[in-house]
């Protein structure tokens, strides 16, 4: 074979190589996207999911949905996704924070202050939980808040602590470590009923003490 | 590079898929929804009243500390259910579900029944014939199309302080809870 066959043909061969590891390359990019896009996307909107179904007011997030007969599909698979017993729409509405008003997941090593009106409800109750749904509260006497029994601040605003650190006023004591959950319920809201969908002022969440 | 782009875009519709597909299929996937939890717990025809759970157990169904709650689960091929009794002035509300976990219908006590629960639940069929045969009907009886024949009522009680939870208790567990035959 002439020398210069031999050449053409190594070269060729090379260029084919790197064809099909580019290809290789690319394919397993834009697989690597899709996934990550994929659940990621689905991840986000089942647990954050402000952008989608959820409504975000400051810390607190509500799903105003779930308490209907036919939830949209995001509502649908959160619902799916936790397993809880929500209420109905005509029972009120629960909201949820996981982090602080600067954006911080709440520690339970810290004690945080809650602060604001809550927004109208026959009652509601004010609890801590782990991120499994576990009560978190250090105390069997005293599980969680509850609007009837509280101190109002003058003005009639909630204003209460909730963690391990010994606090004035309405103090939720709290037990262990990690991030945890605070969940306020309001039974028979205002919020969202009867076509409702403005949203006024929800309590502040600020961090009092931390180790 | 724009054939790297290319396959981004790609990736990205495909990802769009991914996402629509999981949102879609995960409550038919799911095998530990709100229905099946509540059946476990609730045998058919006996109201059951969910123990406390206290502070470090495990909460799978995310249950308040300060109320009651009350299940009853209905199956009414054989007729319709009542779910029915005296209950506390205090704030207590009903919620029916479906087997599907969504609630169906809903009302808490400032909806006019004060302290009496009287609430029928009827499936198509028998919601037809409820209004064909213009049975005379208790003022004050809730009716409830369950739209199957499968249905749990979930009765929340709330107690307005923790000394009176075991009176309340007890209320909630002597309600009616049975189809009619």
């Amino acid at each position: 074979m002439p020398d210069w066959i031999r050449l053409r043909s190594r070269h060729w061969t090379q260029t084919k190589v790197f064809d099909v590891l580019g290809l290789l390359f690319r394919l397993l990019f834009g697989l690597a996207i899709a996934l990550g896009t994929g659940f990621g996307a689905s991840y986000y909107a089942l647990t954050d999911g402000r952008l989608l179904a959820a409504v975000r007011v400051g810390p607190w997030v509500a799903w105003p949905d779930v308490g209907q007969a036919a939830p949209n599909p995001y509502t649908r698979a959160y619902l799916a996704r936790t397993g809880h017993l929500q209420l109905g729409h005509a029972e009120g509405i629960q909201f949820s924070a996981f982090s602080d008003d600067d954006g911080e997941a709440l520690d339970a090593r810290c004690t945080y202050e809650i602060r604001g009106t809550v927004p109208g409800a026959s009652f509601w109750t004010l609890v801590a939980t782990a991120l499994d749904g576990t009560n978190i509260a250090a105390s069997d006497a005293l599980p969680a808040l509850h609007s009837e029994r509280i101190a109002r601040s003058g003005a009639g605003d909630l204003v209460a602590a909730v963690g391990p650190h010994l606090s004035p006023g309405n103090w939720l004591e709290t037990a262990g470590k990690g991030e945890f959950v605070i969940l306020l319920t309001l039974y028979d809201a205002t919020a969202f009923s009867g076509g409702n969908s403005a949203l006024g002022d929800m309590p502040s969440i600020r961090k009092l003490v931390c180790p | 590079m724009s054939r790297l782009l290319f396959w981004a875009a790609g990736g990205l519709v495909l990802g769009g898929l991914i996402h629509l597909i999981v949102i879609i299929t995960l409550p038919d996937a799911a095998t530990r929804g709100v229905w099946n939890r509540l059946s476990a717990i609730a045998p058919a025809e006996t109201l059951v009243v969910i123990d406390d759970i206290g502070p470090n157990a495990p909460n799978p169904l995310g249950l308040d500390p300060e109320l009651l709650y009350g299940v009853c689960r209905l199956e009414l091929n054989d007729g319709p259910g009542i779910v029915s009794g005296p209950l506390p002035l205090a704030f207590w509300s009903v919620a029916v579900f479906n087997p599907s976990g969504h609630v169906i219908y809903s009302t808490t006590n400032r909806s006019g029944s004060g302290d009496l629960l009287d609430m029928g639940l009827f499936n198509p069929s028998q919601t037809r014939l409820l209004a064909e045969q213009r049975f005379e009907i208790n003022e004050g009886l809730l009716i409830v199309e369950t739209g199957g024949d499968d249905a749990i009522a979930v009765i929340r009680l709330a107690p307005p302080h923790p000394s009176m939870r075991e009176r309340y208790r007890d209320i909630l567990a002597g309600l009616a809870c049975r189809t009619l035959r």
